[in-house]
């Protein structure tokens, strides 16, 4: 279990490393004893393949869940990202792709009524769970008080960071983590905007926390 | 002085977007949106190298990979007629050679495209991807740009053309500088920096037939995107279709048709299928061009008073070896101010990097970082105010030209801005503002844009029930152009905007510009009021005919509108609806197209928007942290069409400044010739918390001579010099002037 | 991205077999870094496990120590009110970090496992020792600003990796002692989070002590009276949303301005989070000063070493030091 080789690659050769190395073997040490009081978990010699729960082969996996209210059975290739379950399968193109790596927010959308980003999580995943995008943040035809805001406040220009921002927003309020311009800033810091929107939002977001609209 | 929160009172009512509720619900379709049966997906494999040759290029494990339709190279590209066939020995590109995609086997950049994986769904073709291996044969390159300076030369499209703004200026003497009163001089260096829209570049090509091509692009000009097809394809231009109604931002990136353009159209090609292309983010760094690396050094001689006695200013940006590019970069400083001696210089350096392009303010925002730095560092060795060593310097025409300047509220603007700033409240002396522990500072600085306007054409289409639809092929990246031309026929036609539809983004409507160059509303907001005034005179001699209509003998200039009616004067009658005169004339509508185009009035005026900013940072003393805490910005960019999207777009342009000053830099490992910040984790532009609430003022005059509107474009003049100002700040909070962009903290502790 | 297996399943023993019986399988909980390792093919696996039906979710008070479970959200823990009465620290330093949605995808066990944000550890064309050994590392010569100054070997030759580790939560439970429980087919170790993380050493590519195999079920920290006078102070280029430049997790029990305990982690400067012990050591006994502080400061600078382009750390670090230690002492 013990990497002889990390022993010597980080031994103490300047005098700052001491504290830390001593520490090290001192922990290795005792490491070694807890590591002995193990608890005996019989179930750890089961055959490899009696946990399977859904043995899927690499190429396709069945999947169901509901998306904007609807429920939804389908079969996705295992690599496939939620937002690209929901734009290229689905056609619900609303939910944008920026980065594709979890840095920019325009992805957001809302599984079981929490913000995530779709870029950084599976379809395979979301097995069971409820997903909310922006096609599905309004209700029918009326807009809902967070569109509302962004029309009037003007929280947006090109419009492609825009549904991953009202996304944010709502669970931004939803969060309890809207009191103030300076807090809806840093809560909302994982929405990129590239034509410099920001201000706008941030008006938009208080404007509907103050007013007290069930978000 | 302004309450930060509030923003100045509108002197009249905008219209909300016209697109804003498909933008908030999802609706609104960009260039990868649009649904194709039997389409399939693109991904790009880019070299590794910066300068060298493909040697082999094996995809047979891509080629049997599960789902893979073509591995798309040089090796079997159904090529591009405009390309010609590679002339054999293949020799290097020489300068001034638009790059060739998928042509032959040499490596001009680290991120060129050098094969391209179709398959029937992006995750297959993604693996695909990965199981290409090329194989190169290197050879020693040059990318670093202040190592190589000394080889920065004349651009050689200059060298040809003796009237190029960009050959060597002398005003007055040359020598000046060596004898001023007061003297100033330094060196201002901006890395390179990308537009990096939200939205990355993308593409859906489908061949309609073997000679009709149909694009769905992220491009900022769908007629040049055209025409740049049509030439490169060898189709009749109304054979290829370009639609780009939505673009997520761009910014300039999408101002040309880029390789990968090409690339997808030639995969349609050889797939006989749609395909869509969509560039991951890092492709984003080498694919789409950059503000280029710039050196700037600027030497700025007064008299002890402050009168500016001579500037030299020169500049050399970084280009490819395969083309030129150049900017504005040192053209502002013979016109900014009054100077009897100037004298500026331009060079390039070629590198083995992919051809720079315009980014918002291109050269402007540059050329005045430098500049504006330069009379801040002036008014410091002055101990005068640095607004009011702008007012004494203040050019009341155009000292290069020599022309009367259309307009020029400059003033007004540095008035306005200092009040609602409080700029009084600044300690002339660095270092001695603080609050809360942070060093306080304030900078402003001044900023200016040429004035563009094209020809363009709209046509407006009165119909039966009196909506109206009016059309142009220009573009919206972001500012709303559908907004503010729904606006100007609104006023026009006396119509409710409701009952408007303004048409863009789509090559086949009538010509008009690319959104670049802040031209638009000049250009097509100038257009769609003649075709406005056109419509409005059409419809005065439909109602001359009409008996008893009152309109006999009315002429066209006194006519009036409004909720849809025509009034034969200001003050009486009830007019005649739009609606009764079509029916009369049994008419299902009434159409008119119209051109509009700039006149003999260039030759006899100067013409420029000017504005200012003011900023006010706090630099933690401990970590060198700067944060920006407010800004006030004020512009005169002529008659304003539409206060809330012109404001939102003077507050982006402050928001791309603030970036550019503190954060945003491509850094390149020179070893390799490869960008190390491939994203936006490593390139930074700012979030939410970076920017705080920003103060937009407008003089709002119509500037009399530039169109018939009086409106200039504000994109570019929004962020041309927010860098000088946020860094004028910094040295104000720390007495630290940082000539290099952009201000992190390693450079303030 | 390479085709892969994908597994639910619902108990810790299922999960572990699943690992057991294929080399080359991967635990995903969150997500937020493998799915971007992934991406980029620097991770391929062939089976890729989802944990996220296990049962270990929770937050509980157990005696003497915190456990919180290894799927325990970002956010559930930075908002929890165990966590915010007992280890405001921890809160602190989890709200510090990525966004509100990373938050909530990101869990507890994954956050100890993140790799660096090194960038030549993610783009394949460069040399990297951490993702190929032995190619070399691009980072030492090149550009190196986000690099770290401690934990490097230069014993046998030039240092193999110089990357970070870019956890902001690693450095809180590394100021509070806290101990990481993994699972393996043996049973459960328990292993101390000084021991967790890694130095390069001449096995860079390994960040821990996990062996193959095991699953992390919780993180237990132990009871400490650091309820109060505590900070985590973070330094970034830009205002939020970013990795840290440097940051600080500084805890200080404090009698009549007399410190008792101290606690002390850096970020941003090591392959692993830097506790700083014998600054601590130092300001034991010491009243609550300038001075008394910047003492610590100097002593945890001893054996820095910069490399091109980040000897600001130098002057960075230590002034993050006295300032977490003035903010946590309550003092301005």
């Amino acid at each position: 279990m013990k990497d002889k080789n990390e022993i010597d690659a980080t031994g103490p050769r300047r005098d700052g490393d001491h504290h830390q190395e001593d520490r090290r073997l001192f922990l290795k040490q005792s490491l070694a004893m807890t590591g002995l009081t193990l608890t005996p978990f019989s179930f750890f010699n089961a055959e490899p393949d009696s946990y399977s729960v859904l043995a899927g082969n690499a190429d396709r996996v069945d999947l169901s869940l509901t998306i904007n209210g609807v429920k939804r059975r389908l079969s996705v290739d295992p690599r496939t990202t939620l937002l690209d379950l929901v734009r290229e399968q689905l056609g619900l193109t609303g939910t944008k792709k920026g980065c594709d790596l979890g840095q920019c927010g325009a992805c957001t959308v809302h599984v079981d009524g929490q913000r995530v980003l779709s870029c950084l999580s599976f379809a395979v995943m979301q097995q069971g769970r409820k997903i909310t995008t922006i096609e599905g943040l309004s209700n029918g035809a009326s807009l809902h008080p967070m569109q509302e805001a962004f029309i009037k406040h003007d929280g947006f220009q090109c419009g492609y960071c825009t549904p991953g921002q009202l996304m944010s927003a709502v669970s931004c309020i939803r969060e309890g983590h809207a009191n103030s311009e300076a807090e809806i800033r840093e809560y909302m810091s994982g929405n990129l905007c590239r034509c410099g929107a920001y201000p706008n939002i941030v008006k938009a977001i208080l404007a509907v926390k103050t007013s007290g609209q069930s978000v | 002085m302004a309450n930060a929160h509030q923003n100045p009172a509108e002197p009249h009512p905008s219209l909300d977007r016209v697109d804003g509720r498909l933008k908030v619900t999802g609706a609104a379709t960009y260039s990868a949106e649009y649904p194709f049966e039997n389409l399939a997906h693109a991904v790009l494999i880019t070299s590794t190298i910066a300068k060298g040759r493909i040697r082999t290029i094996d995809a047979k494990a891509a080629e049997t990979a599960p789902g893979v339709l073509a591995v798309l190279s040089h090796m079997n590209s159904p090529g591009v007629p405009a390309y010609g066939s590679v002339k054999l020995p293949a020799e290097r590109a020489p300068v001034g050679t638009a790059f060739r995609v998928f042509y032959d086997e040499f490596i001009y950049f680290s991120g060129q495209p050098v094969a391209m994986v179709v398959a029937n769904t992006p995750e297959q073709a993604r693996h695909a991807a990965s199981l290409v291996h090329v194989d190169y044969e290197s050879e020693k390159h040059q990318t670093d740009f202040e190592a190589n300076l000394s080889k920065a030369a004349v651009a050689t499209s200059v060298q040809r053309n003796k009237t190029s703004p960009f050959q060597d200026y002398d005003r007055g003497n040359p020598d000046a500088i060596y004898t001023a009163e007061v003297k100033i001089e330094a060196t201002y260096t901006i890395p390179t920096q990308h537009h990096q829209p939200l939205e990355p570049h993308a593409i859906i090509a489908v061949w309609e037939a073997d000679d009709k091509l149909t694009v769905y692009d992220k491009n900022q000009g769908v007629k040049s995107a055209q025409g740049n097809l049509a030439q490169a394809f060898k189709l009749p231009r109304e054979n290829v279709k370009v639609n780009s109604k939505f673009i997520g931002g761009a910014f300039g990136s999408g101002i040309r048709v880029w390789p990968h353009t090409v690339a997808a159209v030639l995969a349609a090609q050889k797939v006989n299928r749609p395909v869509k292309l969509v560039l991951g983010r890092e492709l984003m760094f080498t694919s789409v061009g950059y503000r280029p690396f710039t050196v700037q050094k600027i030497a700025i001689g007064a008299t002890k008073d402050g009168q500016f006695t001579a500037i030299t200013h020169e500049g050399t940006g970084q280009t490819s070896t395969y083309e030129e590019h150049l900017e504005r970069t040192i053209l502002a400083t013979r016109a900014m101010y009054v100077c009897p001696n100037v004298s500026t210089r331009y060079r390039l350096l070629n590198l083995d990097v992919n051809t720079p392009t315009w980014m918002r303010g291109p050269g402007d925002a540059t050329g005045m970082f430098a500049l504006e730095s330069a009379l801040d560092e002036l008014a410091f060795a002055l101990s005068i105010d640095p607004l009011e060593l702008r007012l004494r310097n203040h050019a009341d025409s155009d000292p290069e030209r020599h022309l009367p300047w259309s307009a020029k509220s400059l003033k007004d603007c540095y008035r306005i801005g200092a009040e609602q700033f409080g700029w009084k409240n600044r300690i002339l002396e660095p270092q001695t503002m603080k609050a809360d522990g942070m060093l306080v500072g304030y900078g402003m600085a001044s900023s200016l844009y040429g004035f563009h306007r094209h020809p363009s054409k709209a046509k407006a289409v009165l119909l039966a029930d009196g909506s109206v639809v009016v059309q142009s092929a220009t573009m919206d990246i972001g500012p709303g152009t559908g907004t503010a031309m729904t606006q100007i026929a609104a006023t026009m036609l006396g119509v409710n905007p409701k009952k408007i539809r303004f048409d863009l983004g789509d090559s086949g409507l009538p010509d008009a510009p690319g959104q670049n160059g802040s031209s638009t509303i000049p250009s097509v907001g100038s257009a769609v009021h003649a075709v406005c005034k056109a419509l409005k005179i059409k419809l005065l001699t439909l109602a001359v005919a009409i008996p008893g209509s009152g309109f006999a003998d009315v002429r066209p200039e006194d006519v009036t509108v409004k909720n849809g009616r025509l009034f034969p004067s200001a003050d009486s009658s009830p007019g005649i609806a739009y609606t009764d005169i079509l029916k009369h004339h049994k008419l299902t509508q009434v159409e008119v197209t119209e051109e509009s185009k700039p006149g003999a009035e260039r030759d006899q005026y100067s013409m420029y928007s000017f504005g200012c900013h003011f900023v006010e940072v706090h630099v933690s003393p401990v970590t060198g942290e700067v944060r920006v805490k407010r800004v006030v910005t004020c512009a005169d960019v002529g008659k304003i069409i539409n206060y809330k999207t012109a404001r939102s777009q003077s507050i982006g342009g402050v928001v791309g400044g603030i970036g550019m000053a503190l954060m945003e830099e491509s850094a390149m490992d020179h070893r390799y010739g490869r960008y190390v910040t491939t994203d936006f984790a490593s390139y930074h532009i700012p979030v939410h918390a970076d920017i705080p609430q920003i103060d937009v003022f407008f003089v709002d005059q119509p500037d009399p001579y530039v169109n018939p509107i009086g409106s200039k474009g504000l994109g570019e003049i929004a962020i041309v010099g927010v860098a000088a100002a946020v860094a004028n700040a910094v040295f104000h909070a720390t007495g630290k002037r940082i000539r290099q962009l952009p201000i992190t903290p390693d450079k303030l502790l | 991205m390479k085709p892969f297996h994908y597994l639910r399943p619902t108990t810790v023993k299922d999960a572990i077999n699943a690992l057991a019986s294929a080399p080359n399988a991967r635990f995903i909980a969150g997500g937020t870094n493998l799915i971007d390792l992934m991406k980029r093919g620097l991770v391929a696996p062939e089976k890729l496990v989802d944990i996220n039906s296990l049962p270990l979710k929770k937050i509980e008070q157990k005696a003497g120590f915190v456990r919180i479970g290894a799927l325990a959200l970002n956010s559930s823990v930075a908002d929890h009110t165990i966590i915010a009465a007992k280890h405001p620290l921890l809160a602190q330093a989890l709200k510090a970090g990525a966004s509100g949605q990373l938050r909530n995808m990101a869990t507890m066990g994954g956050n100890l496992l993140q790799r660096t944000r090194c960038p030549y550890f993610y783009d394949t064309a460069f040399p990297c020792n951490k993702r190929n050994p032995g190619s070399g590392c691009s980072a030492l010569e090149g550009i190196n600003r986000l690099h770290a100054i401690f934990g490097f070997s230069e014993k046998t030759g030039p240092p193999t990796c110089i990357a970070v580790n870019p956890s902001d939560l690693n450095v809180a439970l590394s100021a509070l002692d806290a101990t990481v429980v993994v699972q393996n087919t043996q049973g459960e170790r328990r292993i101390p989070f000084a021991d967790f993380h890694r130095l390069p050493g001449d096995r860079p590519d390994r960040d821990t002590t996990l062996e193959a195999g095991e699953l992390i079920v919780a993180v237990d920290i132990p009871d400490a009276p650091f309820a109060r006078n505590v900070h985590y102070f973070k330094v970034r280029d830009r205002a939020s949303y970013a990795f840290g430049l440097v940051s600080v997790a500084a805890a200080l029990d404090l009698d009549n301005n007399r410190i008792k305990t101290a606690r002390l982690a850096l970020g941003g400067v090591a392959h692993k989070p830097w506790r700083l012990f014998e600054a601590e050591k130092m300001l034991v006994g010491q009243p609550v000063s300038e001075t008394a502080f910047r003492q610590a400061a100097e002593v945890a600078m001893r054996d820095a070493k910069a490399f091109e382009h980040n000897a600001y750390k130098l002057k960075l670090a230590p002034n993050s030091i006295r300032q977490a230690l003035t903010l946590a002492a309550g003092i301005s």
